[in-house]
């Protein structure tokens, strides 16, 4: 049977048409997943019909036979209240902070007119979605939820109400590969036992393939390519799926050709970091705990594992730019001065990519000026010209046009403004980049580019590379040698064809698993 | 905007195109009502002109807000400024110390400053300074906090910049436009307690005048000439409404 239909589906926010009449269907207990860039339209394909954006439909969208293109505000609540439920992107902000999760979930059960539910009953609602301890739970409030059990318990009142359409707005982008992993298998099983039909949006298409019965590629407000998961992910018809499926990183793709590796250039040796527990005297919690790293010239290391590990406190402990409680670095065999006490030429040899590439520029400053910033601290002997000529070379360098040199951050795309800071930091001609999630934050063809760039520069420069992410198969893209941490601890280290082949660790096999 | 603008133009040079000084007595025209021949406003009780004496009432009272605004902002700024930086136990030092003298009362400040030192304009600046740098150096702790995780501020840090030029040059300008914001709210708040001291006759000293000893004086004789009330009342409602609006404006664009 089919739930869904929609039919020439146009949508337009502000005079500006963001969906060009698309065709797509649901049927009951399948899912379908709307796949595309940033702007692609997909979120508000999802949204918008449902009267849950500013927005104006036209075209056709049944559900369950009932048009809700022009139907009023009144009859789309009632229909969303009782058929559909939603899992936003977003689990840290969607639960009300005040409210424990037991009273949250008892409103989300009632809110279409069934009876109050027991405790058992709700309990039983949070083991379905794989919460430990759910009775416990229930008298929990949200921020004592890692972000990974935040996304289940909204999951719960997601479907508390038993809808027949499971509308999931990007469910898993904010979280790690191994939950992004969970979530889904969970989403899937959930369709399956309560046949639901699941109407799925990411930016993924890997993830996402595997868990989606259908896909339909968004691009620019039109589906260009849709059919069955395997069909599209196994033999892409159009080009820009093509695209999609190549830029994002996978585990079984063609190994990428490194330079070797030299002397070694970074040896930290028992490096600990501890952080104030909030409140008062409530103790410290230990960061990173002991953890030795060697980085070699011209090599390149990632620190894998999920949030909350310690990958990026030791990778800036070990930068000087972030607290240390004790342990020694050294940099060519000299130890490296402390974060208050690092001279110009140290500073040079060592410079950071981090995730928010728009947050990691000054929004008043011109990208001339940011580029030029670490030269006119760190290299005083240059005079003006010869900074300036550098910032044209460096902008040239990373792909980036000379005429946005005189831009705001603000007036750049996500994907110009990482590589301006990738220029930022070759400024000074660093021999170790520290790259913090440096493409999780960008859609996957821009994330690809990023790192198509990253590799060239590796190899052009002989760059040693320190690589902090989550995703085995980005690491994979760029890095000779992979370190897994867990809770502050090294867990697992190796070349990186060993390590994703033969895991030997539980943490690090959960990682392959994730990026499969 | 426009509307500020035009008082404090007409303020600041008003006075030279009126015949009459604010402080000059005009004998045979004393409690002359409204649009009398001279005295376009009429005289208050000792026969000096009315226009003449708001206009420069309004010239004092703008003065005073400017400058202690301009001294809480410069106080407020550093201070804030290198607690937000600093953190930690000095962050607390600091902020305490905002605390404690938050908790004084204000008045009892003022009063003790005018027995020790004597009345004199100088020292409203200074009370009135003393107080409205509490807020804006709490203001700015606040963004620096805020500022201080933001990836910029550590890519600066990685690109050499030492403390002092991170706080300068990118730091103070990204929070400029709350403490402007913020600046703009305090004026009105010093003009409110600038009448109010002076209306208690604690503030500036006759044969000079101000909006709130004008208002004062309007106060007394309002049954007999309630103009000398509402215009200098007028002025000031207007005056207080521009800038709340200009500052909720400017902070509702500028916040984090």
């Amino acid at each position: 049977m089919t739930l869904l239909v929609a039919e020439g589906l146009t949508i337009v926010i502000g005079g500006r048409q963001i969906v060009h009449g698309i065709d797509f269907f649901i049927e009951a207990g399948r899912s379908l997943a709307l796949v595309g860039a940033s702007g692609s339209g997909k979120s508000q394909t999802c949204l918008a019909p449902f009267g849950l954006s500013a927005a104006t439909v036209t075209g056709s969208f049944l559900f369950d036979d009932v048009e809700l293109v022009g139907a009023g505000e009144e009859k789309l609540r009632h229909i969303r209240g009782r058929d559909i439920g939603f899992v936003f992107q977003q689990p840290l902000t969607a639960l009300t902070p005040h409210l424990t999760i037991g009273a949250q979930l008892r409103e989300a059960w009632t809110q279409a007119g069934a009876q109050r539910p027991s405790r058992a009953e709700m309990a039983a609602a949070l083991d379905r979605v794989g919460l430990d301890r759910p009775g416990e739970r229930l008298d929990q409030y949200p921020h004592r939820l890692s972000g990974g059990q935040r996304q289940r318990a909204l999951i719960a009142m997601a479907i508390a109400h038993k809808p027949r359409l499971l509308v999931a707005d990007e469910p898993t982008t904010a979280l790690d590969a191994v939950l992004r992993t969970e979530i889904m298998a969970l989403l899937r099983r959930l369709t399956v036992e309560q046949g639901m039909a699941m109407l799925l949006v990411s930016h993924e298409l890997a993830t996402v393939a595997h868990h989606a019965d259908d896909v339909a590629v968004l691009h620019d407000g039109r589906i260009v390519e849709s059919g069955p998961a395997r069909q599209i992910l196994g033999a892409p018809k159009s080009d820009y799926a093509r695209a999609l499926i190549a830029a994002s990183p996978r585990l079984d793709g063609p190994a990428p050709i490194l330079g070797p590796a030299g002397a070694p250039l970074i040896e930290a040796r028992d490096v600990a970091v501890s952080f104030a527990r909030p409140g008062w005297r409530s103790g410290r919690l230990e960061a990173v705990a002991g953890v030795d790293l060697d980085i070699a010239e011209g090599e390149a290391v990632a620190i894998v594992g999920g949030s909350g590990s310690g990958k990026s406190t030791l990778a800036r402990a070990i930068a000087r730019l972030g607290p240390i409680d004790s342990g020694e670095v050294r940099w060519r065999g000299a130890p490296l001065p402390s974060r208050k006490s690092m001279r110009p030429h140290n500073r040079a040899g060592l410079q950071p990519v981090f995730q928010d590439p728009v947050a990691s520029l000054d929004p008043l400053w011109r990208v001339r000026d940011i580029v030029a910033e670490p030269l006119r601290q760190l290299r005083p002997d240059l005079v003006d010209a010869a900074v300036a000529a550098r910032v044209e070379k460096m902008l040239a360098e990373v792909g980036l046009d000379p005429a946005l040199a005189n831009r705001r951050p603000s007036g750049l795309s996500g994907g110009q403004a990482q590589r301006v800071a990738i220029a930022r930091a070759l400024s000074p001609d660093p021999a170790l980049l520290l790259l913090d999630e440096a493409t999780s934050a960008l859609d996957v063809l821009v994330a690809g580019t990023i790192l198509d760039l990253l590799g060239e520069l590796q190899r052009r420069r002989g760059l040693s590379i320190l690589m902090i992410t989550h995703d085995l198969a980005v690491a994979r893209r760029l890095c000779h040698r992979i370190v897994v941490m867990d809770a502050g601890m090294i867990v697992e280290e190796g070349p990186t064809e060993r390590l994703i082949e033969t895991p030997r660790h539980e943490v690090t096999r959960r990682l392959v698993e994730a990026s499969r | 905007m426009l509307v500020l603008a035009a008082i404090a133009f007409t303020a600041l040079l008003g006075p030279l195109a009126i015949d009459w000084r604010y402080d000059a007595i005009d004998w045979n025209a004393v409690h002359a009502a409204p649009f009398s021949p001279g005295h376009l406003l009429g005289t208050d009780s000792v026969g000096r002109d009315l226009l003449a004496r708001t206009l420069v009432g309004t010239r004092v009272t703008l003065g005073v807000a400017a400058a202690a605004a301009l001294v809480a902002l410069v106080v407020g700024v550093a201070w804030g400024a290198v607690a937000g930086w600093c953190g930690g136990r000095i962050d607390e030092a600091m902020m305490r110390i905002v605390d404690a003298l938050y908790a004084l009362p204000f008045m009892f400040v003022v009063i003790l400053l005018m027995v020790v030192f004597g009345r004199s304009i100088l020292l409203v600046f200074i009370g009135i300074g003393l107080v409205e740098w509490l807020t804006m150096a709490r203001v700015v702790r606040g963004q620096m906090l805020a500022l201080r995780e933001r990836p910029f501020v550590t890519a600066a840090e990685a690109a050499g910049a030492p403390p002092v030029t991170i706080i300068l040059r990118h730091m103070l300008p990204n929070l400029a436009g709350v403490a402007i914001a913020y600046l703009l709210l305090t004026i009105p708040q010093v003009v409110m307690i600038e009448s109010f001291l002076s209306f208690l006759g604690l503030g500036v000293q006759e044969p000079m005048t101000s909006l709130g000893i004008l208002i004062k004086d309007g106060a007394d004789d309002m049954d007999m000439a309630p103009h000398a009330l509402l215009l200098p009342g007028v002025v000031m409602v207007t005056l207080l409404l521009c800038l709340t609006r200009l500052g909720e404006k400017l902070r509702d664009r500028f916040t984090l």
